[in-house]
């Protein structure tokens, strides 16, 4: 296998061990700020990581870690901004929820619903005043285009003709409710169509076709100056099932924020064997033997970047 | 000229100085241009000028987005009361950029629908609660000299502020003034003085405060004028200097703010001045003041000359 696909192998593994090492901490009740984990959502975020250009910025929600992990490629930074730091990645001004980082092109985060949305358009639309030929990638969920300012900043994205990525993750779930709980089904596809805007869905975490499609429809966006909507589906991981008398086989519990109390650190960091959880497909590239190699060898170099 | 024509040319005017500037909001250069306000500005401005879609919330949040990448912007707003729909973006944004100490300028600038008869709706003067918010800058202006001072001084200046005047001044032909002083920041200015009694506007109520400053003149009874213009709180120092000489205080606040910016000055009167007597005009809001309705204050000039002096 070429080297820039083990690259990427590695870059998907190191972002679930780091979380787990988040993860192991914030159960000891070390942070006190809130953390929204990501474990489950390491495939796109680093196939996002691998399609940006270097003009390109990330608007990113209260669940933002993994982006945050892998545009530094280091853990310390961002541990010490938990940890409220000066030496934290934001000085510790920001915590997780808020978390930015415009030295690595993530330009503004925001805890609040559909917040992050006209702010990715106000900074499309200076790129444009200043000709700079970037793609403005805004991250968002299922729960957050909901909000208003959803199909306010696709109108004005469109309308203004601003190159331009609206990135859906779409986990279902809203923290307690799934969409079928809370909403009729959106159809993205037919909505994007309404618009005149490109559409694009991801599911199953393979590594190289999100690369692909998401280098392909960012070029897209540059060269057609206009949004694209992506609708990524996929499981927030560290999910666990609660005995009770009511539910003796045990009550589904979504995980939406703070420590995932079931995952422990542990030899190879796959959660799920199946295609929800990001390391399960990569079994279709690399043998167990090597993919442990790999986890070993990044656990090794965590360890020693936070000892 | 018309108030709006006056404003209108000291925006093209300052506009016609700045590079790259994006001026933005529902019609600005269609129809009436907002009445006039933005009439002839994208002919002035060397950067963008778009009629933008009926998006308040994710208007304001765009020039947010705009000052992140150093692009400086105006949002014009037919109605003050439009702007409630981005009070996320005036809020939870607005806390976050503030860190940052952004080099672009972000202004917002509703008209303060002051006009009455619009009825329940549509009738929002609360300037000072949105300011008070999120510690937001604002400026309101009335007149020729103050209006020239805050465009001036604020419009693109770095950092973000609201600036607004009224609806109802607007149409009216402008007011003229001369002003003795202003501070610095444009927090407030003074445009008369008097030995009797200090006279201090808050919000758009400087002509109430003219109109008696001009009767109790008839009455022999010289006093001083003052406008606070900035919708935060600010050092009053000259006009607490003014009060403590005259000891008698003539209050007027047209705002329907519950959150007033002129009770928290009256903490300050209270606690540094001895006051003979002092008079405080504000509305009493009851679910009857939303009717429609002609929404301007009712004043006993002559009243108030006789109990001033009491």
């Amino acid at each position: 296998m070429e080297q820039k696909k083990i690259d990427i192998i590695k870059k998907i593994i190191w972002l679930r061990l780091a979380q787990i090492f988040v993860n192991q901490r914030y159960k000891k009740g070390d942070f006190l700020v809130p953390i929204h984990l990501a474990m489950g959502h390491e495939t796109i975020a680093v196939a996002v990581d691998e399609a940006m250009g270097k003009q390109d910025s990330l608007f990113l929600t209260h669940r933002n870690i993994h982006y945050n992990l892998v545009k530094m490629g280091t853990l310390k930074e961002e541990l010490d901004e938990y940890y409220l730091k000066s030496d934290g990645l934001a000085q510790g001004h920001l915590g997780s929820m808020n978390l930015s980082n415009p030295d690595k092109n993530i330009n503004y985060t925001s805890s609040i619903l559909g917040n992050n949305l006209p702010v990715g358009c106000g900074f499309a639309l200076a790129n444009k005043v200043k000709n700079i030929n970037g793609v403005v990638i805004i991250v968002t969920g299922d729960g957050a285009i909901e909000e208003g300012s959803f199909y306010e900043s696709l109108l004005f994205l469109k309308s203004n003709n601003l190159p331009s990525i609206v990135l859906v993750e779409n986990n279902e779930w809203s923290l307690a409710t799934r969409i079928n709980e809370r909403r009729a089904n959106i159809d993205f596809s037919k909505l994007a169509n309404s618009l005149g805007i490109e559409y694009l869905s991801l599911q199953e975490n393979d590594p190289f076709e999100y690369k692909d499609k998401i280098s392909l429809i960012r070029a897209n966006a540059l060269e057609m100056n206009s949004p694209v909507l992506v609708e990524v589906k996929l499981t927030t991981l560290g999910y666990w099932y609660m005995q009770s008398e009511e539910h003796p086989g045990g009550k589904f519990i979504n995980y939406h924020g703070g420590p995932a109390p079931e995952v422990d650190e542990k030899e190879y960091p796959q959660l799920v064997s199946s295609n929800e959880d990001p390391l399960f497909p990569l079994n279709n590239y690399l043998s167990e033997d090597e993919l442990i190699d790999i986890s070993n060898e990044l656990s090794e170099q965590l360890k020693e970047e936070i000892s | 000229m018309k108030y709006v024509q006056y404003i209108n040319s000291l925006l093209k005017e300052h506009v016609s100085n700045n590079d790259d500037l994006v001026l933005y909001g529902q019609n600005v250069d269609a129809g009436s241009c907002l009445s006039g306000l933005t009439r002839g500005l994208s002919s002035h401005n060397r950067g963008l000028t778009i009629n933008t879609t009926n998006s308040e919330n994710s208007l304001v949040g765009i020039g947010f987005g705009l000052m992140l990448n150093d692009i400086s912007s105006v949002f014009f707003m037919k109605q003050m009361d439009f702007l409630l729909l981005g009070i996320d973006q005036l809020v939870n944004t607005y806390n976050v950029i503030r860190q940052k100490r952004p080099s672009a300028s972000f202004t917002i600038f509703p008209v303060t629908v002051d006009s009455g008869y619009e009825g329940p709706q549509s009738s929002l003067n609360n300037f000072d609660d949105f300011c008070s918010i999120a510690g937001i800058e604002g400026y309101s202006f009335t007149n020729n000299v103050d209006a020239a001072s805050i465009i001036s001084k604020h419009l693109t200046k770095p950092g973000f502020r609201i600036l607004s005047t009224g609806q109802r001044i607007l149409q009216q032909e402008v007011l003229d003034l001369q002003n003795l002083y202003e501070d610095n920041d444009c927090n407030y200015f003074q445009y008369k003085k008097g030995d009797d009694a200090s006279i201090v506007c808050f919000n758009n109520s400087l002509s109430y405060g003219l109109e008696l400053h001009n009767v109790m003149r008839k009455s022999s009874i010289e006093s001083s004028l003052f406008s606070v213009n900035s919708h935060l709180y600010s050092n009053y120092s000259r006009i607490l200097d003014d009060i403590r000489g005259s000891k008698r205080l003539i209050l007027i606040d047209d705002t329907k703010s519950r959150n007033r910016l002129s009770d928290r000055f009256l903490v300050d009167v209270l606690s540094e001045c001895t006051l003979k007597n002092k008079i405080i005009i504000t509305r009493t809001l009851t679910d009857e003041s939303f009717y429609p309705c002609k929404d301007t204050l009712d004043i006993d000039y002559n009243k108030i000359v006789n109990d001033i002096t009491l």
